[in-house]
């Protein structure tokens, strides 16, 4: 379960998330969406503490990151709820120097402690679910970006964790390729992940979230079903927002 | 030209401290160098500072300068180093400033989700920094740190001064012994050259090596 409380996030002047409380239960897919700079990546990685709150809390299956924690107490918080998360960038950022299965291996090696033979069990079988068996011994800059994003998953996926962030998975990939890594995560989201998706791909959104946020300006505008919200959304800025999407 | 060839295993044998010299600097180098990378990048401001004056009095004084400062200035203080060890030390502190400016460099090159992707698996900055950023930063460094490799062969003749008996030292011997000047410099430059260029060989295929992905 993630819950935000009254979080905050500023740099330096610039308040960039204001005052954001939410509950997101276990299992449901969240989708947030929402114009350019309006705070969605922001939000995402205060989840897992890549950005540092400053305002507020933040608590991720009852490990709570308060913005008033000290440095120590912070930074253990965040290595648990490392844990409990897993993330898929944009940009895949798939370590370039090893090969798609050690990208899979290597937290399970460095950070679970599993011996090699273990932790390649282990990975070759993520490899086969987002469907790269074949590709274990490759490195990732002979994939195609969908291909790329897949290890991605089955990288985050091979820390068992209990939710899944996403931040814009499909945005770098070329239009026919989407629809392998969105295939992925439909298959994720039936199996019960929690998961908090960035994205544009309005379509999906639609057909797999259970729940929409509409972003703007660092809070959340709108909190609504999928159906509710794509036939009609309850705010100016949401309906100029899926106008605007709906042109292309 | 008889000359040089009779003399050249005295030749030889100062070739041999001048690759000796180099290679043992450079291995030292390289741990004063990642070492001082680190603290300038991840370090508290005590570490940063301590490096960042490190580099900073580095390269701003001749190497010539710094190996008399540890050879003849430390024996005021009872320190008294030999002299392969003085030239070993200095040249070290030397190189390592140099290298610790290609591997931030190199360091800094790598893109930031690299780190990010590293943490959000559950890996402590160390960890991400050590099995991440790190062979990748070694990489990229390659090239800058091959320039600064071979300019390090080449001021080993700065220890001549101090009476080790390398390339050059070896060879104003010779020209003190037979009052010939040419041939035995001419002979040293052509060492100095084929060292240089095999060090540059080997750096390529190293990066060659490392270039897999
Ligand atoms: N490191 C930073 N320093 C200063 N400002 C930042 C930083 N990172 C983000 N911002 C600002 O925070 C705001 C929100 O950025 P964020 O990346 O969260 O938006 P976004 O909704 O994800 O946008 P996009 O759809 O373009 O990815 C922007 O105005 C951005 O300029
Ligand atoms: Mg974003």
């Amino acid at each position: 379960m993630i819950q935000a409380n009254d979080l905050s996030k500023s740099y330096d002047q610039h308040e960039v998330l204001k005052h954001i409380s939410l509950t997101i239960p276990a299992h449901q897919v969240v989708a947030v969406i929402g114009p350019s700079g309006s705070g969605k990546s922001t939000f995402l990685r205060c989840l897992n503490g890549l950005e540092t709150i400053t305002g507020g809390s933040v608590s991720i299956n009852n490990h709570l990151l308060k913005a008033t924690d000290k440095k120590k107490t912070r930074l253990k918080t965040i290595h648990e709820i490392r844990q409990d998360t897993g993330m898929v960038f944009q940009q895949f950022n798939l370590y370039p120097h090893k090969t798609v299965i050690e990208n899979v291996m290597e937290a399970l090696i460095i950070v679970k402690k599993q011996s090699k033979s273990t932790a390649k069990t282990v990975a070759a079988q993520l490899l086969k679910r987002v469907g790269l068996q074949e590709k274990e011994d490759v490195y990732p800059s002979k994939l195609s970006g969908g291909q790329q994003q897949r290890v991605a998953i089955a990288r985050a996926l091979a820390m068992e964790p209990k939710i899944m962030l996403f931040d814009e998975p499909t945005s770098a990939l070329d239009p026919e390729l989407v629809g392998e890594v969105l295939k992925v995560m439909k298959e994720l989201a039936d199996e019960g992940m929690t998961m908090v998706i960035v994205t544009h791909e309005m379509r999906f959104a639609e057909s797999a979230a259970d729940r929409i946020l509409f972003m703007a300006d660092g809070q959340i505008v709108e909190d609504s079903e999928p159906k509710a919200f794509f036939a009609q959304p309850a705010t100016e800025r949401a309906q100029k927002f899926l106008a605007k999407v709906n042109e292309f | 030209m008889d000359l040089v060839i009779d003399n050249l295993p005295f030749l030889f044998k100062g070739a041999y401290y001048t690759l000796l010299i180099t290679v043992v600097s450079m291995f030292f180098g390289l741990i004063i160098g990642l070492i001082t990378a680190i603290a300038r990048l991840k370090g508290n401001r005590f570490f940063r500072t301590i490096a960042r004056v490190y580099v900073s009095i580095i390269r701003g004084t001749p190497p010539l300068v710094q190996l008399v400062i540890v050879y003849y200035g430390l024996v005021d203080y009872g320190i008294e180093l030999g002299a392969l060890t003085a030239a070993y030390i200095a040249l070290s502190i030397n190189i390592g400033a140099y290298v610790s400016e290609a591997f931030r460099g190199a360091i800094q090159a790598v893109p930031a989700g690299q780190t990010e992707a590293a943490l959000a698996t559950g890996m402590t900055e160390g960890q991400a920094i050590r099995r991440i950023v790190i062979p990748q930063a070694i990489r990229i460094s390659i090239p800058p740190l091959g320039n600064t490799f071979v300019g390090m062969l080449k001021e080993t003749s700065l220890v001549s001064v101090i009476a080790v008996t390398e390339l050059l030292r070896s060879a104003q011997l010779l020209i003190a012994q037979y009052y010939v000047y040419m041939p035995f410099y001419l002979s040293i430059a052509v060492m100095y050259w084929i060292l240089s260029t095999a060090f540059t060989f080997i750096l390529n295929e190293i990066e060659k090596r490392l270039s897999v992905y």
